[in-house]
């Protein structure tokens, strides 16, 4: 296992600055940014379109080079080749060979990690298993649906058992009920003790599986810390009673009428969230999200 | 995926060179080539190139063969060296496009790997290929010298003594299958692999299939046209300056002289194929496989993704 003391992924001092051709001015994609990630927590990297997370993420796969600073995985650089051992990859919206099978697809990219026969064999039916895809092994991927195409992505982001998955925008395009089933993945992973980083314009689900949120703007990384500090209103509190009484209400109002400095900002019924309604109409599922009819 | 999973995944390690890895690339680059329509289509149309000679009739036997021998090998020369660039053309382009590059560098994948891995897979290709429309022409050319002999037996008046016989058989055979028309499937084999490194190298900088499919057609005219300018420019018997001598090497790194590779032309006017012909042709397209593979991995190793 990895040293715990060493981080999961360590960005320090990250610039990446991208020449525009037949002219002088340049486009400064990612502006002196550092960011560090534990190894096992789930990371997410939030930010308005061309605020330069892909291109960090990009430095960090070797994709492309830094133009200063350095980004290292589990204390290897990232510029490594080797440094890829450890990790899986799912892009915004890939296309994967659509003439392969899901099957021929996992083994392709078990191949590419180094896994023998055997073990290609072991992990294909694991993780198609754990992807739900069980079903659509023998079928090509171009007959598989947007949501299944995530799901093979995700399953070959993890063919060679990384220590650190990252994904962009996985849920991009994807329904709310393959949405839901990518964000389970994603809590399944975490719960294994492997490092996520998610990139994500779904806030509501970085806010559902991240530990550590950072949101970059700008190239820069404007804030950083642990989800319930950084969404927290320190100054409020929140208490949400079942059944009730207007007369217990009419109580508790009184009661903090009577406290100095004290105020009831709003008093209602909570809402549940459309995501939920949606899947509890679609799959029937209860609003809490388990199980229903 | 538990940790004691992740562990032996460490316990892998990582190795600089996997011939295990540039096998999956190129098998997988092989089985891309042949689901192209366009593939199907170009070996199609050259089967049928060389199927239907076997109903030319009422030419002299000399003209019958030797007109198949040059329909099916020049069939074969334009697929192979179509198919060569065209096919080494649209694969990386390709994968940037649809990002599945992206999900082949993020393994523990060095760009040279993956550089060789698509060459040796358009090579396979080329090379089953080639061997499917040798075969099948040599079926055609087999069967038609042996149709050719008896109707020619058939014609002859009275019955033909054992050395008429004999010349006979002589004359339509040395024309029919003969162990140098291998040399040169050959010798078009080993052509299609330098103009498929060709389009290698071209289409690691190229922004566009279309560009490096341009590109790479003007490399293998010109190449064609190499030795003649050179004859040009550079004539036998003149002492020339160390810079000519310099720019002449580099231009013929740049535009391989592809005639050298058209082993096929002195074979269909009757010339056996001087000794050690083919292996100079391997050693040369050994030279040049290597030398645009250095120079791809070069471009490609500095390529923003």
């Amino acid at each position: 296992m990895a040293d715990p003391a060493t981080p999961a992924v360590q960005i320090e001092h990250l610039t990446k600055v991208f020449p525009v051709p037949f002219r002088k001015e340049k486009v400064v994609a990612v502006d002196d940014l550092s960011l560090r990630v534990r190894p096992g927590e789930v990371y997410g990297l939030i930010g308005p379109n061309g605020s330069g997370k892909s291109t960090t993420m990009k430095v960090l796969l070797g994709l492309i080079s830094a133009t200063a600073g350095k980004a290292s995985i589990f204390g290897r650089d990232s510029g490594d080749t080797a440094s890829r051992g450890s990790v899986g990859f799912l892009p915004e919206n890939p296309y994967f060979y659509k003439y392969l099978t899901g099957g021929e697809t996992l083994a392709f990219y078990g191949k590419l990690c180094g896994l023998r026969r055997r073990e290609i064999r072991e992990r294909t039916a694991e993780l198609l298993a754990l992807v739900d895809l069980e079903g659509a092994r023998d079928r090509r991927l171009g007959g598989y649906s947007k949501g299944m195409l995530q799901r093979i992505g995700l399953a070959q982001a993890l063919v060679g058992e990384p220590k650190l998955v990252v994904l962009d925008e996985p849920t991009a395009g994807v329904d709310p009920a393959g949405s839901r089933k990518i964000r389970d993945l994603v809590l399944e992973l975490k719960r294994r003790g492997i490092t996520v980083i998610l990139s994500s314009h779904l806030l509501t689900q970085v806010q559902e599986v991240c530990d550590q949120v950072g949101i970059i703007f700008n190239g820069r990384l404007v804030r950083e810390g642990e989800l319930d500090e950084l969404i927290s209103i320190e100054d409020q509190t929140e208490l949400v009673l079942k059944n009730a009484s207007p007369g217990l209400l009419d109580r508790i109002g009184e009661l903090v009428a009577g406290e100095e400095g004290a105020e009831l900002l709003h008093s209602g019924h909570p809402r549940t969230t459309l995501e939920r309604l949606f899947l509890k109409e679609t799959s029937g599922e209860s609003e809490d999200g388990s199980p229903g009819r | 995926m538990t940790a004691g999973g992740t562990q032996a995944a460490a316990e892998r390690g990582h190795k600089l060179f996997s011939p295990g890895r540039v096998w999956a690339i190129a098998r997988n680059t092989f089985t891309q080539l042949v689901r192209m329509k366009v593939f199907y289509f170009m070996l199609i149309f050259s089967a049928l190139i060389i199927a239907v000679n076997f109903f030319f009739l009422g030419w002299t036997l000399e003209q019958e063969l030797k007109s198949m021998k040059d329909a099916a090998f020049g069939a074969m020369r334009i697929f192979s060296a179509v198919f060569a660039i065209v096919g080494t053309a649209l694969l990386i382009p390709k994968d940037i496009e649809d990002r599945t590059l992206y999900t082949i560098l993020t393994k523990p994948v060095p760009r040279f790997e993956y550089l060789l891995g698509k060459l040796l897979g358009v090579l396979l290709l080329i090379a089953v290929s080639l061997a499917m429309m040798a075969a099948l022409f040599f079926v055609v050319l087999y069967a038609r010298q042996h149709q050719i002999f008896a109707d020619e037996l058939a014609v002859l008046p009275g019955e033909p003594s054992g050395p008429e016989r004999e010349a006979l058989r002589e004359a339509i055979f040395s024309q029919g299958v003969q162990p140098r028309l291998f040399l040169a499937v050959v010798a078009l084999f080993l052509q299609a692999a330098v103009a498929a490194a060709v389009a290698l190298v071209v289409s690691t900088f190229a922004s566009s299939t279309l560009f490096t499919i341009i590109v790479s057609l003007m490399v293998f005219l010109i190449g064609h046209a190499q030795s003649l300018a050179r004859e040009v420019w550079f004539p036998e018997g003149v002492v020339h300056s160390p810079v000519a001598r310099v720019l002449a090497g580099l231009v013929a790194i740049a535009f391989p002289d592809f005639n050298l590779f058209n082993v096929f032309d002195g074979i269909a006017v009757g010339q056996e194929v001087p000794d050690g012909l083919m292996l100079r042709l391997g050693v040369l397209t050994a030279f040049y496989l290597t030398i645009y593979m250095i120079v791809s991995w070069f471009v490609f190793a500095k390529k923003e993704l």
